[in-house]
């Protein structure tokens, strides 16, 4: 999650061509749909049926039925509870990942861009993002209190690295001959940042934004099961204290469904932002 | 980012300290304004208590807990990770049935799972092992499947013309054409497994560095808070650079697709 | 080398070596079907090298797959030494046009020409012995400790004949090999097959969109054109076993056949 994983990683897709369509398409259009969604959904029908079978008359306390789990979310989720949690949660959530967005591409694109500040720096970011993000709630909290800007810090501070490594590699991925082209046409240094250097290396910092949203959603659930009086960890963190199993496990497994579909949303957004990208096949 | 170390640049070196220096000046400027809670460290007091933590048994100790906890952690993940990944990465139907199971395990923040595991396991060693282990899953798995499943078209023609065994297949052709990616899976882990072996201190007071944080940061020690914390960053960056030379090294023939 | 299909009642011993019968192939189906190959008829016989020219997007390539068995026509048979196939064959070897990703990098040179021949179970001692034997064939000797990507396209393209070759099947098949190389090395590399296939008497089968080279190297050259590809001309070559690149090209013979295969492809 700390790794930008695009330099010295090999490139999902570099080198790679899609597998020619080889003649073993035999079925028909409708019927070869119908197949992909029942080969993809199956399983995960297959693990709800059996966790639910499994844990329908369960006597250890601490592994309620999967029904009273979803009982108390389905609650929870309609009388407000969980709502208000979430909207604070996902608040600060926002907040963190705008900072760190903002502070990482101006100082990915500064880094970049200078060679010389790059190389003397680089140790000092290179020690300051391997430093466990999670370590930094007990002193933060510590420090600053239980309030909603401390955790917003907490979130903005674990999620700059992977965005200001991947523009910083942005950068320097740009391709020479469009630099070069800058240079020769004499473009002003702001509209070269604005409209060269930026778009060159958006899909990195794209891709180092996505790095940054599950550090996000994770610092975020640590900071509010450390200490909190609201949000998603808190309401996890109050109902096991108050031995309400059954609540424990569904705001857990609530915040793992928000991972996913904040995921998922990220890559439609991807997909829109960087829709030139994809479609000139450079990937 | 990459840096010229071919021959030691002095001038760099000298640099680099100057920046570092600078940094702790800030910062010590920043305690004496005032800015800041009383309570934060100044620059002396810091490096005072990062020298006693070397000499002192308790940290060494806790040093130990987080990693036994981490390593194994992150060495199960990494077996398990390799062996599932290249499995279904390589069986296209296999691939298909768990394409959203694995989306949601890799997007879901364990250690929000807390509560509940230490209402199952209890705040054990084993308990955060088998936290980091969760954790560090992902990456390898979601990684080798893509190596696996992205072999090049023409060496799959080649390794059906010469009619390959399935077996030598995997040995030769499957395993060193998904490494790189499986490296790399390898290398994320680690880095996550330091990280949230030390959460999981902190949040369930299992013994070791992150406890550590809390404990000193509860007696008001904040300046061996600090030093932990430093520590902290210093295994994570170690074991950064560790993998990635290694990697460097092992990989020789994956130089070409960076070129 | 006909046309047409040949006749049920030819004898066993003069059977040709490769024949193709009524080849048709398309991707799709109903409205979306889309022809390449149209009721294609060949035969090749033992030692014989052929090349098959067209224009590109003409279907060559599918062609050549259906020829390895990589692929299965729709209808039609393809038939090795009189055994139809339905898969790769063990008396057909490919040499692809994209040596640089048919080749293993994480194998050294010698690795890679061995390895077909480690799939077949044979020794680690034999296998090295006989790559390190075809790796001289091509004018490598020695080189077998180095890895692809240290050599340049043109090695790296006789370190793929070399493995073909080492294979020992009965029939080469060649796929654009030459198509990504240099024009020097490209001339070098087909004087390369040219003495191989006379010292060897391996029959190849070579797809080009090269009229020059496709007369330069065959002895029948069959021209595919339309859409789907069918044969639209078969020419003899006739220049023996002597060929130069200069003395060759300057022969009225190939001025002759280049311009006949010229106007069969604007006519159609």
């Amino acid at each position: 999650m700390t790794d930008t994983a695009l330099r010295s990683a090999p490139k999902p897709g570099t080198g790679t061509r899609a597998r020619r369509p080889e003649a073993e398409r035999v079925r028909s259009r409708p019927a070869q749909v119908a197949l992909n969604v029942l080969q993809r959904a199956w399983l995960i029908v297959v693990v709800f049926a059996i966790w639910w079978i499994a844990s329908a008359d369960s006597t250890n306390v601490f592994i309620p039925s999967l029904e009273s789990i979803l009982t108390s979310l389905g609650r929870d989720l309609f009388n407000g509870v969980i709502a208000e949690g979430a909207a604070y949660s996902l608040g600060n959530l926002a907040a963190g990942l705008l900072i760190a967005v903002a502070v990482g591409i101006i100082g990915g694109l500064i880094l970049g861009e200078t060679k010389r500040l790059r190389e003397i720096v680089d140790p000092v970011i290179h020690f300051f993002r391997s430093v466990p993000q999670a370590a930094l709630v007990p002193l933060i909290i510590g420090a600053f209190g239980i309030g909603q800007g401390p955790k917003i810090y907490t979130i903005a501070f674990a999620c700059m690295w992977p965005v200001l490594l991947n523009t910083i590699d942005g950068v320097l991925g740009v391709e020479p001959t469009i630099r070069k082209f800058s240079r020769v046409y004499r473009i002003p240094r702001g509209l070269h940042f604005r409209k060269v250097v930026l778009p060159a290396a958006l899909p990195q910092i794209v891709a180092g934004v996505r790095v940054a949203l599950p550090i996000g959603i994770t610092v975020m659930v640590v900071s509010e099961l450390f200490a909190a009086n609201k949000g998603l960890g808190f309401y996890i963190l109050n109902s096991s204290a108050t031995f309400m199993v059954p609540e424990t496990w569904a705001g857990a497994l609530l915040v793992g469904v928000i991972g996913y579909i904040l995921s998922l949303l990220f890559v439609v957004l991807e997909r829109r932002i960087l829709s030139w990208y994809f479609k000139s096949g450079a990937k | 980012m990459k840096t010229s170390t071919k021959s030691l640049d002095w001038g760099l070196t000298t640099q680099r300290l100057l920046a570092v220096a600078a940094l702790l000046a800030i910062w010590q400027v920043i305690i004496w304004s005032g800015t800041l809670p009383s309570m934060t460290p100044g620059v002396a007091a810091l490096a005072s208590s990062i020298g006693a933590s070397l000499a002192s048994a308790t940290f060494w100790s806790a040093l130990a807990q987080t990693m036994t906890a981490a390593v194994s952690g992150w060495l199960i993940a990494v077996a398990v990770g390799t062996v599932l990944g290249l499995l279904i990465g390589s069986v296209r139907a296999l691939d298909r049935s768990t394409s959203i199971l694995i989306d949601f395990g890799r997007s879901f923040p364990v250690l929000a799972l807390m509560p509940v595991v230490i209402m199952l396991l209890g705040a054990t060693a084993q308990m955060e092992t088998v936290v980091v282990a969760l954790s560090c899953l992902w990456p390898v798995l979601v990684q080798t499947i893509y190596g696996a499943r992205r072999m090049e078209s023409a060496v799959v023609d080649t390794v059906r013309i010469f009619q390959i065994p399935a077996l030598l297949r995997f040995r030769r052709v499957l395993l060193p054409s998904a490494t790189p990616f499986i490296a790399t899976g390898i290398r994320i882990s680690a880095s996550i497994s330091i990280l949230v072996a030390v959460g999981v201190e902190v949040l369930s007071q299992t013994p070791g560095i992150g406890r550590q944080i809390t404990l000193a940061q509860q007696a008001q020690r904040w300046d061996s808070a600090f030093a932990y914390l430093f520590f902290a960053g210093l295994v994570g960056w170690s074991i950064a650079s560790l993998l990635n030379f290694a990697e460097g090294r092992i990989l020789k023939w994956n130089r070409q697709n960076n070129d | 080398m006909a046309i047409q299909a040949a006749p049920e009642d030819v004898q066993v011993a003069t059977k040709p070596l490769l024949q193709v019968q009524g080849l048709t192939m398309s991707y799709g189906f109903g409205d979306s079907e889309n022809k390449i190959l149209n009721d294609l008829n060949l035969d090749v016989n033992d030692g014989e090298f052929v090349s098959i020219v067209g224009p590109s997007g003409v279907g060559k390539t599918t062609l050549l797959r259906c020829l390895s068995g990589l692929i299965q026509p729709r209808s039609g048979t393809v038939s090795v030494g009189g055994e139809v196939i339905n898969g790769p064959h063990r008396d057909l070897a490919v040499v692809f046009q994209d040596y640089s990703r048919s080749l293993m990098p994480w194998m050294t040179t010698l690795e890679n020409v061995a390895f077909p021949l480690q799939g077949r179970g044979v020794g680690k001692k034999e296998r090295n012995e006989t790559a390190e034997k075809n790796l001289a064939a091509v004018g490598l000797a020695g080189q077998g400790h180095k890895y692809p990507w240290e050599m340049s396209g043109g090695m790296q393209q006789r370190v793929a004949i070399a493995r073909a070759l080492a294979y020992n099947a009965k029939v080469l098949l060649m796929d654009e090999p030459f198509a990504s190389v240099d024009a020097q090395t490209r001339f070098d590399l087909e004087d390369l097959v040219i003495d191989l296939q006379a010292t060897l008497g391996v029959t190849i089968i070579l797809v080009t969109h090269d009229i020059d080279e496709a007369l330069y190297l065959a002895d029948k050259v069959i021209v595919l054109a339309e859409k789907p590809a069918t044969v639209v001309d078969v020419i003899e070559t006739g220049f023996g076993d002597h060929r130069d690149q200069v003395e060759t090209k300057a022969d009225p013979r190939f001025a002759d056949a280049r311009a006949r295969i010229l106007h069969r492809l604007r006519d159609h």
